[in-house]
């Protein structure tokens, strides 16, 4: 049968995204360091009369970092996150003693949430702290004297030497409205410069979250130029990319400063991971630039239920490890002593080790366009996975950038895409691919949404199409019937007639860690998931109710016509009231159970209140569970229990 | 899946077989077998119990079979009865296919008995039966009975087919010089004869019977549907004016996975000595001697207390759990289900988009199709007029799934297919917000200067001549694509590209289980067709493209240049600030120290003037990475070691000097591996050697003197 998530685990194995030349994990720290001034901590009202409220900078970076905290535990579980206060009376971080013995204390630099993966308590915390909550309100308080800047990168120096050795990316993000710290004292100026260079060489990015003044437009080149290195250090032909930062640091209004720094903060909120680096695009014979992968694109699943041993003082995760034997004497097997050998014909087939190589070597990596056809070329169905991005790097064939671009605008002016076989790495198997131009879309904050480059969909191979399925006879509709249905879609168009996938977070995803989060923290389940995939019933009722209608006596009229009274006494129109649910109502559906003059829904409904489902057959009970998106498997006493069930949770 | 299968294979061993003719290398008898092995291995591949094949010798030395007494059955010999072919049968027919020394036997006679066998074994069953005879057609053929022949075959619906090396074929230009006449006569009579049999005959020339193998054969999967629900438009439950239309869902894509191997190990006795030998490895095995593996789960905890600090737990104490962020939440068994969001199974439409709006490259995953419930007239005229509708109206619908009670929802788009004989709708899974990633790049079309200014004329984007050059090319470079039969295809090449690895593997495995010690050969050119461009396509486009490779001007980074030292202007901050001057007015940097060493150690030597100053500074870094393992409780301070090995190995990369590094790492290691670093240090060797920092080879620097085998051998050496 097919399943829709059995390809998951085969693509985790071939699409880990590794850094084969890197000895550093692949992991990223982000550590926020808020500025905790007085200005930072004055409320701001909203100036939307529809969303009265107030926010104040400080609160709503710190909602930020709460929300991008619950937000990276689903997405990226593995990876870290800390808060540092700055500017605040009181001062804590490490303990003098804790690291060799080094005169560690920063004056004015509270360590809030220690840089590492953030336990439910961090979670709990950092909200109320966000929420104002009194039992943190003195932490909240400004110091009366200047902070040292200079302090503050060194405090966080510290904490990503000491929390996150050896991680890839490691990310400084700075939310402040003062963008002169320093303005009269030359000295201290210097001394941040100077650990701002050790932060850049260290490998830590900072990235600047400025926020104006109502009175006073923040600029970044008064003090931050000296503190900012460009942002891809791995790559310094790249020019230098810069967000449209200034317009999202909104002027006034709290609210829409708090949307805007969420828009800002979430663009960034991940570390760009590539999927493989420096590979050949061989745009003809001798000619070729290189690009980077990336993967844009990828189904995010809850992360996999673990085994927990409860002896201890705390849960623990008891580690798995998996052993091989011998079938024959159940000795212990090592991998390197292992063969490799294919069925057949009742035993196996072997290849050596090498052979086992050769055969699934199809040449080095290399993206080799063959030719170009037109966009229309490419069937929609024509997809079995998701699509990889690419983007040119000049470090392997310096004007990669320029070429690329070339093709890109050329692809995107003409609507053309350039057929391609892909081989994305070492011994990866070849794909044939459509390689087609993306352009960049940017959002109402003018944070971008969809990088510039180029996409390439793998295509099915001839193996991978299954034939139509065979169906019924089917009767193309007539005109009149098709209109009727035109005019029910021409309702229900979806914002600007686009699908966004921001507008929907994954329910199920998000629901599962909402109640892992519950249990942890010990607080009250959830009781409705907000799912927004759920459609707006009353909205296409509203909108669409009539037109329905329309089409419904079209399809009567003509299915009468057409097969006459031999047609499937089924209608696909629901004719029933909430409540109201009678015999002579037309039934929901009726495919192949027939039972008299009557129908499933209301034989069921029948039974149940005289407490004779069991005289029911199972095809019936089956049906009606069916039809109405239950599970039909199990026992006749499992089905009822089911159809009892229906029934209480819709009185 | 496809029908049961019975198939009887006819081979001439006939003295003649055995004969070299037109120059060809191999016997008419080991050319008529690679035919044969290969319809033969290709059914035992599938390995299906319910695919029969017997085998048949004609014109052998014996004669074997049930009608023996009868002098018009001499010289035949059923080598083996309808069965599943196995491994050991082919060993035993390969014995037993041998040119023997004689000329007689009779064809159609083996005809006869081929028929006998199927009917015997199929009856009136369910069965695709199929006869092959390959022959060169030098024996005495004896025309007699015929038309029952025929008769019989028609009746049972037998597929015939009749192939011979050198026969004659208009079709496929062979024709045979110098025919001999007996030859040329039992031509004539089989071809006559499968003439009678239209749709049941097939006769051919070896030559393109075996040119045809090289075409991949497509395995045909039973449809199964994977969802039978309604799509519906809202809320039934609660509205008049909701519909639902009952449909079942089907998959139109699928990625066709490659066969699996599975892991063995040498049946103990075998193996010589302890470990892998690497000359044994890659000796060839007789299956025989493998031995099945299975896995055993062993589950520990941490244990201060217990040897290597863990501790076994059966399997029977744990609960289930999961990770909430470092927290581990324990989920009892009766909660077991409490984090599935409850979910009922639906098709639920969220709302309609234009199609010309719709972003091509952000589908995930397969495809499935959409079709009316089977024997629902008005559900079918339903589904129908919304095909047309999206189809005409140019929309697609974004709808809800839920496959099955409980299953997440997941988004898709419902775009509608409409082909001569079917109507149907496309489903293909959309992303979430969870699943975008947002990473941010550049545009390409114009460089934002560090001041905000945007500029269109810089070396990084193409300037007019060069979109020219391209777009010059990309028009030569049109793909004109046609199918097998020389008709032009519109669409991107689907129906005739086929999955590499798959029938590479498959072809390899059905060669080896013939050819034991037989190399493998290359991919099929079939099989890799798409890689390069069409040379007619290059030759044409040769112009377009040298213009382009001028206006691109690219150039290639030397390696040596890769390993230069970073130029000094990028470790400017933006303003472009002089941050070296103000580190050499601080005197106490000259020495690094622990907790700052890495980026103190990167800027001692960019200030280094001489070898001895970089040396001096290695030393210094070296002690704080020694003292960081001797005060590492357990692996508390590895990464921060690794963090720093690593550091100076990159750094000594770029500079140029990797003898130095070449020198301090042996001594290291004895250190770490004597214990003289307190302690057991092997886990940290471990993952210096998972980082990749070993010695640094002449591949990754030019200047050392460490052959990369060397340099493997160290860091494997414990």
């Amino acid at each position: 049968m097919a399943d829709d998530s059995n390809t998951h685990e085969e693509e985790l194995f071939e699409e880990e995204e590794v850094d084969e030349t890197n000895f550093r994990a692949v992991k990223d720290a982000v550590l926020f360091a808020i500025d905790i001034s007085s200005s930072m901590l004055t409320p701001r009202p909203s100036n939307n009369p529809k969303k009265p409220g107030e926010e104040s900078p400080a609160s709503a970076a710190l909602k930020c970092a709460y929300h991008l905290m619950q937000q990276r535990i689903i997405s990226n579980p593995k990876d870290m996150m800390g808060v540092l206060l700055y500017g605040t009376r009181l001062s804590k971080s490490y303990d003098a003693d804790e690291e060799s013995g080094a005169d560690l204390s920063h004056p004015h630099c509270y360590l809030f949430t220690d840089l590492n993966i953030p336990l439910a308590q961090d979670v709990k915390d950092l909200r109320a702290l966000a929420e104002n909550d009194e039992e943190f309100h003195k932490i909240l308080q400004p110091s009366d004297e200047p902070v040292s800047m200079a302090n503050v990168l060194f405090c966080a120096n510290q904490i990503f030497t000491s929390r996150a050795s050896n991680f890839l990316s490691r990310r400084l993000f700075i939310v402040t409205d003062n963008d002169n710290p320093h303005a009269n004292n030359e000295q201290l100026r210097k001394a941040s410069a100077v650990r701002a260079r050790d932060l850049y060489d260290l490998g830590v990015t900072i990235e600047l979250f400025p926020i104006s003044r109502p009175d006073q437009e923040f600029d970044t080149s008064k003090y931050y130029y000296d503190i900012i290195y460009k942002a891809e250090p791995c790559d310094g032909e790249a020019p230098v990319y810069l967000q449209r930062e200034s317009k999202s640091s909104a002027q006034g209004d709290g609210i829409e400063l708090l949307n805007s720094l969420l828009s800002s903060i979430n663009s960034r909120s991940v570390a760009k991971r590539s999927l493989f680096s420096k590979i050949p695009l061989e745009i003809g014979p001798n000619l070729k630039v290189s690009v980077n992968g990336y993967l844009l694109l990828k189904r995010q699943q809850p992360a996999r239920s673990c085994y927990v041993w409860l002896g201890g003082e705390t849960p623990e995760i008891a580690q798995g490890t998996t052993a091989l034997l011998a079938d024959d004497t159940a000795h212990t097997v090592e991998k390197s002593e292992t063969r490799k050998a294919y069925k057949f014909g009742g035993g196996q087939v072997y290849f050596t080790p090498d052979e086992l190589t050769v055969l699934r070597d199809f040449g080095e990596p290399v993206i080799r366009i063959i030719g170009f056809k037109s966009l229309d070329s490419l069937p929609i169905w024509a997809n079995v996975k998701h699509p990889t991005f690419i983007y040119p790097t000049e470090e392997d064939y310096i004007g990669s950038t320029r070429v690329f671009s070339a093709l890109q605008q050329k692809l995107l002016k003409d609507n053309k895409l350039a057929l391609v076989w892909f081989i994305p790495r070492k011994k990866a198997v070849p794909v044939l691919g459509a390689m087609i131009a993306g352009d960049e879309q940017i959002d109402e904050n003018g944070i971008q949404k969809l990088p510039p480059g180029m996409w390439i969909i793998p295509l099915p191979f001839a193996d991978d199409v299954r034939k139509n399925p065979p169906g019924a006879d089917f009767t193309p509709a007539p005109e009149p019937l098709i209109d009727a249905m035109k005019e029910v879609l021409g309702q229900l168009q979806l914002p600007k007639g686009v699908y966004d996938p921001v507008k929907y977070p994954n329910p199920s995803l998000q629901w599962h860690y909402r109640i892992l989060q519950a249990i942890a923290l010990d607080e009250d389940l959830p009781e409705q998931p907000d799912d927004k995939t759920i459609p707006k019933y009353r909205q296409i009722d509203k909108r669409a109710g009539e037109y329905v209608l329309k089409w419904s006596a079209e399809l009567d009229a003509h299915s009468e016509k057409l097969f006459g009274g031999s047609a499937a006494p089924s209608s696909t129109l629901v004719k029933r009231g909430p409540r109201a649910s009678t015999d002579s109502d037309q039934p929901a559906k009726r495919v192949k159970v027939e039972i008299g003059a009557s129908d499933v829904d209301g034989e069921i409904k029948k039974n149940m209140e005289k407490g004779t489902l069991s005289k029911l057959t199972v095809a019936i009970l089956k049906e009606f569970l069916t039809s109405h998106g239950r599970s039909a498997a199990g026992k006749k006493a499992d089905l009822i229990e089911r159809v009892e069930q229906y029934f209480e949770e819709k009185s | 899946m496809a029908d049961k299968e019975a198939t009887v294979y006819i081979v001439d061993l006939g003295r003649s077989m055995g004969e070299k003719r037109h120059g060809r290398t191999i016997t008419d008898l080991d050319w008529a077998m690679q035919y044969v092995w290969d319809k033969i291995t290709n059914t035992v591949i599938r390995g299906r119990k319910t695919d029969l094949a017997g085998f048949i010798a004609l014109r052998t030395d014996d004669t074997m079979n049930d009608y023996q007494e009868d002098d018009s059955f001499s010289n035949i010999s059923v080598l083996s009865g309808l069965k599943q072919i196995l491994t050991p049968d082919i060993r035993k027919l390969q014995e037993a296919i041998k040119p023997s020394r004689t000329y007689k036997g009779d064809a159609i006679s083996a005809l006869v008995l081929a028929i006998q066998m199927i009917t015997a074994q199929c009856k009136k069953l369910k069965y695709k039966r199929e006869i092959v005879l390959v022959t060169n057609g030098t024996g005495l053929i004896n025309s007699e009975g015929l038309d029952q022949i025929k008769e019989k075959i028609e009746e049972d619906n037998i597929t015939l087919k009749i192939v011979g090396p050198d026969f004659d074929d208009p079709e496929s230009g062979v024709k045979e010089e110098d025919k001999d006449e007996r030859k040329a006569q039992n031509e004539t009579l089989l071809r006559d004869f499968i003439a009678t049999l239209p749709e049941n005959g097939i006769f051919g020339t070896l030559e393109s019977a075996i040119s045809e193998l090289d075409i991949p054969r497509i395995k045909e999967v039973k449809h199964m549907a994977s969802f039978k629900g309604f799509l519906s438009l809202g809320n039934a439950g609660e509205y008049e004016t909701a519909i639902r239309i009952p449909v079942e869902r089907y998959a139109k894509t699928m990625v066709a996975k490659p066969p699996t191997a599975s892991s063995y190990v040498l049946r103990s006795g075998n193996e010589p000595g302890e470990g892998v030998d690497p000359a044994t490895a890659q000796a060839p095995v007789e299956w025989e001697s493998l031995v099945t593996i299975r896995t055993s789960r062993t589950y520990q905890v941490a244990d201060e207390s217990a040897p290597g600090g863990k501790a076994d737990v059966e399997r029977e104490e744990l609960a289930k759990g999961y990770e909430y962020g470092r927290t581990v939440v324990p989920i009892t068994e009766m909660d077991e289900n409490i984090t599935t969001l409850t979910t009922f199974a639906g098709m639920e439409i969220i709302g309609f988009v234009a199609n010309d709006k719709y972003a091509r490259y952000l589908q995930m995953g397969n495809v499935n199709i959409l079709i009316a419930s089977k024997g629902n007239q008005k559900g079918s005229l339903a589904l129908s007029s919304f095909i047309h509708a999206l189809f005409e109206a140019e929309s697609y619908a974004v709808a809800r799934l839920v496959t099955k009670e409980s299953k997440p929802p997941m988004p898709v788009l419902l775009a509608p297919c409409l082909e001569s004989d079917f109507e149907g709708l496309l489903e293909i899974q959309l992303p979430f917000a969870e699943d975008l990633r947002a990473y941010q790049f550049p545009p390409l079309d114009k460089v934002v200067t560090v001041s905000g200014k945007i500029v269109t004329e810089h070396r990084n984007l193409p300037n007019d001549a060069l979109q020219d050059a391209m777009s010059q090319y990309v028009d030569s470079m049109e793909l004109d694509l046609k199918d097998d039969d020389g008709d032009i295809i519109d669409e991107v090449p689907i129906d005739y590209s086929y999955s590499p690895l798959l029938h590479r593997l498959q072809s390899a495995v059905r060669w080896r289980a013939i050819n034991p010690n037989g190399a493998i050969a290359e991919p099929s050119a079939t099989l890799t067709k798409f890689s390069h461009p069409d040379e007619e396509l290059v030759k044409k486009s040769q112009a377009e493209l040298e213009g382009l490779i001028a206006a691109a001007d690219v150039k290639k980074v030397l390696p040596k240049a890769k390993g230069r030292k970073r130029t000094r202007e990028t470790e400017k901050p933006l303003s472009g600030l002089d941050v070296d001057a103000l580190l050499n007015l601080e005197p106490k940097r000259a020495k690094i120290s622990a907790e700052n060493a890495i980026p103190e150690f990167k800027q001692l030597l960019s200030r280094a003037d001489t070898v001895d100053s970089i040396r001096d500074a290695v030393k210094q870094m070296v002690h704080i990475i020694e003292e960081q393992i001797k005060y590492s409780l357990g692996d508390s301070n590895y990464q921060r070691v690794v963090e720093g090995l690593g550091t100076i190995r990159e750094e000594l990369v770029e500079y140029e000097e990797p003898a130095i590094y070449n020198d301090l790492l042996p001594t290291l290691k004895e250190k770490m591996l004597s214990g003289r670093l307190d302690g057991d240090r092997m886990e940290l060797w471990w993952l210096i050697r998972k980082g990749k920092l070993g010695l640094i080879d002449q591949n990754e620097s030019e200047s050392s003197f460490v052959s990369e085998e060397e340099a493997t051998k160290f860091l494997a050496a414990v």
